[in-house]
């Protein structure tokens, strides 16, 4: 299983449109995916390393560094394919690489 | 509690005209009715205040079409809320707020969806139904609906809109 850790200010709304998305999609694509919706704020090193994947909103300074690839999923909250279709790829990318999912 | 997606989300007494000039000022003015309804905590108006500093909620409408006025959809963390609701609050003055997916950019805002949400584990997400809103509704029907100066007419057509939107993806 390929693992996202969704991230936002709040972990209440952006973060949980961004995890739904990826996983309904990916599941579509044919992947195994369980994404986390959180705030940023309670996102650290330790917990970094259970992920797969980081999709803050928008580029996110945690305050340390992270081996985890990161791909920014603001765009997916538009709700437009046109618009989420770059970052589905990316992601694709990433899991296709990691060889999970 | 159930949280279908079909649950109202729009209350007809939670509907703002504001005059405010800036970020601060019209937060405080909503901030203030709600916490009076009970529908908020007393934190409620802080966790609102610092969450736009830190984690900016604009939302550039000029990539979908620059007929439509940008958006922004302030809230806070769960835990300072007691309802899930959408307030919407028409701005008669331009507010500035940076962009949720690139704060380094600032813009104009002339509408705000201010998100009440205590159950972000509900069915429903409420931000992919505001966005489903802006993306489905038409642009001549969205460019007439932000001119609305009547809390009535925002209400029954955000009400009526939602409700459409909410059925056709059940």
């Amino acid at each position: 299983m390929f693992k996202i850790l969704a991230a936002c200010g709040a972990g209440v709304n952006s973060s949980h449109q961004i995890k739904d998305a990826l996983e309904t999609e990916m599941g579509n694509r044919g992947y195994d995916v369980q994404a986390d919706a959180v705030m940023v704020k309670d996102i650290t090193e330790d917990m970094m390393k259970n992920y797969d994947l980081f999709t803050p909103i928008a580029a996110t300074d945690l305050g340390f560094t992270s081996d985890v690839p990161v791909v920014d999923a603001g765009p997916i909250l538009y709700r437009m394919p046109a618009m989420a279709a770059p970052v589905y790829d990316a992601v694709e990318k990433v899991i296709k690489e990691s060889g999970k999912g | 509690m159930s949280n279908l997606a079909t649950d109202p989300l729009f209350n007809e007494n939670e509907v703002f005209i504001s005059n405010a000039s800036n970020q601060e000022e019209v937060f405080r003015e909503v901030a203030e009715s709600l916490y009076k309804k009970d529908l908020v905590t007393e934190d409620f108006i802080n966790n609102l205040l610092e969450r736009e500093k830190n984690y900016p909620t604009g939302i550039d409408m000029s990539v979908v079409s620059p007929k439509i006025p940008n958006i922004a959809i302030p809230h806070t963390e769960s835990e300072f809320v007691k309802t899930r609701m959408i307030v919407p609050i028409k701005l008669t003055n331009s507010i500035s707020f940076h962009n949720m997916i690139d704060p380094s950019k600032e813009f104009d805002v002339r509408f705000l969806f201010m998100i009440l949400n205590d159950d972000p584990e509900g069915q429903s997400n409420i931000l992919a139904q505001i966005m489903d809103f802006m993306a489905r509704t038409s642009e001549n029907e969205l460019v007439s609906f932000f001119k609305a100066s009547d809390p009535k007419d925002i209400y029954s057509f955000l009400n009526r809109k939602f409700m459409q939107y909410a059925k056709d993806n059940d």
